[in-house]
């Protein structure tokens, strides 16, 4: 027995998702944004924090659903990359990995803020950088060398931190002068809008939920009631620190405060509360930027694993196993952008800004999205929550809206530096990722708005002298029918036994010639660029065994070798061959080859339902050496000219290819004039390489009819031979 | 409850490591039932997935490596945040009734079971007989009473579980008490230890302050030099 692989254990149970996503929300946010919120909504910025939260529910729904469908590491990002395929996967990546820096940066920021300010001699934005860059670097060190779950050392701290700023609110609303909610929106409903667009900041948190989903315990329950809990509580909490610190304090003079929440506090917690404020503070921004830089890491992870990125980035520490490079690059860039802070005097209000973009743009398409999910319905998409009616569509289509209007109300500056990023996206999808990227999206199936199926093509393999030959015709069926669902080769193998039962076992020699089939039909599909999904059966009846594949698979063609002979032991062309052929629900190739190459074919159009299969099948197999096939008819001389006979057989030809929706240059048409339709044929095709034949429509008896054309043909044709019955 | 004869112990090994612990305690232990776990520890701020990209046929081989030679039952191999949550979600997985621990022991001839008479006694107590029936050790039951306290109820505790063993079939030969009397049981467990070749302790539910810095149970262990088997505290 052997442990192929390994197993990743799933660690974070309810608990410790709430206290990750909460955590990180409860950052910087709400203790240094309520300041510039006041400045540029008044105390209608309580308004703006609803808005922001609200914009974050929308996205935390339909993140749920895709979470639930897809519980992997990447988040946001992998979800619009599957969706809507690399490009927007580029963007969207980029998007998150930048915003989250800048989110990392605004909270160490923040953490410097709240130490310095309360030391009156240690003012100075110099003090404000220094500090955050040591926390940022302390906070590196420890990611660098890596910590193993705490999650019991996290509850206690985030709990305190949440209890702290429960007390500061219940005491709170007993100090509210009402006067000070007066007027309550003195910038007018658009200073609400555009206090949106920064205080959106706070809500980053719940969607590091769904970028650790690969390692949270039960994950079709825990993803979307941990989101959706955390961002409704959390938006609760926001609007009433906000009340509380516009109602304690006018909001002119909170605006002036870099440590808003503080100020408010000293007025009826005194000193005590301030200290107890100033931990809360710290605690949150440094919770909040651990876990940006861990949800970072998880990002460059999933772009890495996609090929987005490159894989350099993943490669884990040999000794801490930490991925130590995107952690160092995360930290480097984060470190600058901190840096910029002793130029800018309003960093802070940038950054909230900067990460705001990134993420509401990344929420709209993560919305797009799940639209595309929900009318492509991809193989394994089956999520456990799922938007009811009426929320989708309204939850896409609102959340889209709301994240557009808060962006186009946001600075010039911020918007110019959020669609850089997106440009930075763009470039680097046309530069590095096109070409790499195997994920397509799901648009254009979205868009047709129907299930992908697979056009699915079943070869029954026994002889590993013609199988190559069989798959060859089989991919380019499948390829050629490319524009009836993405191409798919199943090779089956059934090994045929007296008495199958689940307990016997196969003899060695005979399990070993099943799977070196099997093995080397992969080899040749892989050579030739199809998928192909391989089954091994063990059946008393092969033709019955074959049979019940098909209609497992719910196969759209089957082709089938045959040693060309008629006629034996009471069979047509052979027992198992003959079952299929009579009782397949779906169009099937009966193939002899005689020869290596299938080169040019020729297919023999009579009028009939079969014409058109015929003629098709005879365009597939010329896909296999790039040839143009000849759409043979055989008219009778009888009454008329020789050319009226040639114009009735254009007429047939023509009519069967536009039936098969064949294009006029993908085939050649030639009509032969004889009375012998049988010698015609054989002559015709000693030009070409394959023959194609139909056989009569589904037999309604045992016997399989075919008449004497085909027999003639089979008997004398020297080249390869496939004889076609449509479905 | 005891499930004579049909004792599983879980092993677990950290793969993460070049060098691993030979299992030599394995081949003395008789006919028990033995999981092997492979746990690889992934730091939080990793993915377990992209460990595994990297270290999951290194870390296969090695499991492999370590179960050549024994008689192993299974076989797992886990990518984990947190190797305490894997341990007990293997062990509930594949029915095992201990956990061995630390330690390293060339052979298995005499076995010391500390016993507070708690709740889990009796699963220890199967667990003992199990091992005893499956091997030929000598065990020695092993009881700490607080100072100027009257040692009878330990004497009691101590007989009685010597009956039981019996009762289960091992031979009285086989097994002898011990009753301290000094007052603190974790540091007899360690001086003690060092006369056995393995140590028998029962699971404790950790309290909080345990699960954060660490409980007496894991003191103990780290402390020892001989093997430790945990018996599981589950029903």
């Amino acid at each position: 027995m052997s442990a192929d692989g390994g197993e990743l254990e799933r660690t974070l149970g309810f608990l410790e998702a709430m206290t990750l996503g909460g955590g990180t929300m409860i950052g910087a946010g709400i203790f240094i944004l309520p300041g510039i919120a006041a400045e540029s909504a008044g105390p209608a910025s309580a308004v703006s924090y609803a808005i922001a939260g609200f914009v974050a529910l929308l996205a935390a729904l339909s993140l749920s659903e895709l979470a639930t469908g897809m519980p992997i590491a990447g988040g946001s990002y992998h979800y619009v990359n599957r969706a809507l395929g690399g490009l927007f996967g580029a963007v969207v990546g980029w998007g998150m990995w930048t915003g989250l820096m800048f989110a990392s940066a605004f909270y160490m920021i923040g953490f410097g803020q709240y130490l310095v300010e309360p030391i009156p001699f240690l003012d100075g934005r110099g003090f404000v950088v220094g500090l955050g860059l040591v926390g940022l670097l302390l906070l590196l060190g420890v990611n660098y060398y890596g910590t193993e779950e705490s999650s019991a050392f996290q509850n206690v701290t985030i709990g305190t931190e949440t209890a702290i700023i429960l007390v500061f609110v219940a005491v709170g609303l007993f100090f509210i002068d009402t006067g000070n909610l007066e007027p309550f929106a003195p910038f007018g409903a658009g200073g609400i809008v555009a206090t949106t667009g920064i205080v959106f900041i706070s809500f980053l948190g719940f969607e590091i939920i769904a970028t650790v989903a690969g390692e949270i315990k039960n994950p079709s329950r825990i993803i979307p009631l941990s989101m959706i809990l955390s961002v409704v509580l959390v938006t609760i909490l926001y609007v009433l620190v906000m009340l509380v610190s516009t109602g304690v304090i006018p909001f002119e003079s909170l605006g002036e405060s870099p440590i808003p929440v503080s100020d408010v506090a000293v007025v009826y917690l005194g000193p005590a509360g301030v200290v107890a404020i100033v931990f809360a503070a710290i605690i949150a921004a440094i919770s909040s930027s651990n876990s940006s830089i861990l949800a970072a890491s998880r990002v460059i992870y999933a772009m890495g694993r996609d090929g987005v990125v490159t894989d350099w980035f993943n490669v884990s520490h040999p000794r801490f196993y930490t991925p130590h490079r995107a952690i160092a690059a995360t930290g480097g860039v984060t470190a600058l952008l901190i840096l910029v802070g002793l130029e800018v005097e309003t960093i802070i209000a940038l950054l909230a800004e900067a990460a705001s973009f990134s993420f509401l743009v990344a929420y709209s398409l993560v919305h797009v999205s799940l639209v595309v999910f929900r009318r492509a319905e991809p193989d394994g998409y089956d999520p456990s929550f799922a938007l009811p009616r009426p929320l989708y569509p309204a939850v896409p289509i609102l959340g889209v809206v709301l994240s557009l209007v808060v962006v186009s109300q946001m600075a010039t500056v911020v918007v110019v530096i959020g669609s850089a990023i997106v440009g930075f996206g763009v470039l680097w999808y046309a530069a590095y990722t096109r070409g790499r990227v195997v994920s397509e999206g799901l648009l254009r199936e979205a868009i047709r708005g129907e299930p992908v199926e697979p056009y699915r093509v079943v070869v029954p393999v026994a002889n590993p002298a013609t199988q190559h030959g069989l798959l060859r015709l089989a991919a380019a069926s499948a390829t050629a029918n490319a524009d009836r669902g993405p191409p798919e080769l199943v090779a089956v193998n059934v090994t045929p036994v007296a008495h199958p039962s689940p307990l016997q076992n196969l003899e060695a020699d005979r399990a070993d010639h099943q799977r070196d089939l099997l093995e080397n039909a992969h080899d040749i599909a892989a050579a030739m660029d199809v998928t192909l999904r391989t089954r091994a059966v063990v059946a008393s009846d092969v033709g019955e065994a074959i049979l019940e594949v098909l209609e497992e698979e719910a196969a759209d063609e089957v082709v089938i070798g045959w040693d060309g002979t008629l006629e034996h032991d009471g069979h047509v062309f052979g027992t198992a061959v003959d079952t299929v052929v009579r009782e397949a629900r779906c169009d099937v190739s009966l193939v002899d080859l005689r020869d290596e190459t299938i080169g040019t074919p020729v297919a023999l159009v009579a009028p009939g339902p079969n014409g058109p299969v015929v003629a098709h099948q005879a365009v597939e197999f010329a896909a296999v050496d790039g040839t143009v096939p000849t759409l043979l008819n055989v008219q009778s001389p009888g009454a008329g000219s020789d050319s009226d006979a040639e114009t009735r057989g254009r007429e047939v030809v023509t009519d069967a290819a536009e039936t098969a929706g064949l294009d006029p240059d993908e085939y050649d048409v030639r009509v032969v004039v004889d009375d012998d339709v049988g010698r015609a044929v054989v002559e015709a095709t000693h030009e070409y390489d394959t023959v194609c034949v139909g056989l009569s429509g589904r037999p309604e008896g045992t016997r399989i009819p075919f008449g004497t054309v085909t027999e003639r043909v089979v008997g004398d044709v020297p080249c390869n031979l496939a004889l076609i019955r449509g479905a | 409850m005891t499930r004579l004869g049909d004792l599983t112990i879980l092993v677990p090994v950290d793969v993460s490591e070049a060098e691993l612990p030979p299992l030599d305690v394995l081949d003395h232990l008789g006919a028990v039932d033995v999981v092997l776990l492979g746990y690889f520890p992934v730091p939080d701020q990793a993915e377990p997935a992209l460990v595994r990209d990297q270290h999951g046929s290194t870390a296969a081989e090695r499991l492999d490596a370590v179960a050549a030679g024994h008689a192993t039952h299974d076989e797992v191999l886990v990518f984990t945040h947190d190797r305490e949550a894997t341990i007990d979600r293997i062990a509930d997985e594949y029915d095992c009734n201990a956990v061995l621990t630390g330690g390293r022991a060339t052979t298995v001839d005499r076995v010391l079971v500390p016993l507070r008479g708690d709740v889990n006694l009796d699963r220890i107590l199967g667990v003992v007989a199990d091992l005893l029936l499956a091997g030929d050790e000598t065990a020695t039951l092993f009881n700490s009473v607080p100072e100027d306290t009257d040692p009878t109820q330990g004497e009691l505790l101590l007989m009685g579980a010597v009956d039981r063993l019996v009762e289960y079939g091992v031979d009285r030969d086989r097994l002898d008490w011990r009753l301290e009397e000094s007052g603190d049981p974790q540091t007899d467990i360690v001086e003690l230890g060092r006369e056995y070749d393995l140590v028998v302790l029962g699971e404790t539910e950790p309290s909080i302050r345990e699960r954060i810095i660490g409980g007496v149970l894991s003191s103990i262990v780290d402390a020892l030099d001989a093997p430790a088997l945990i018996v599981r505290d589950v029903e």
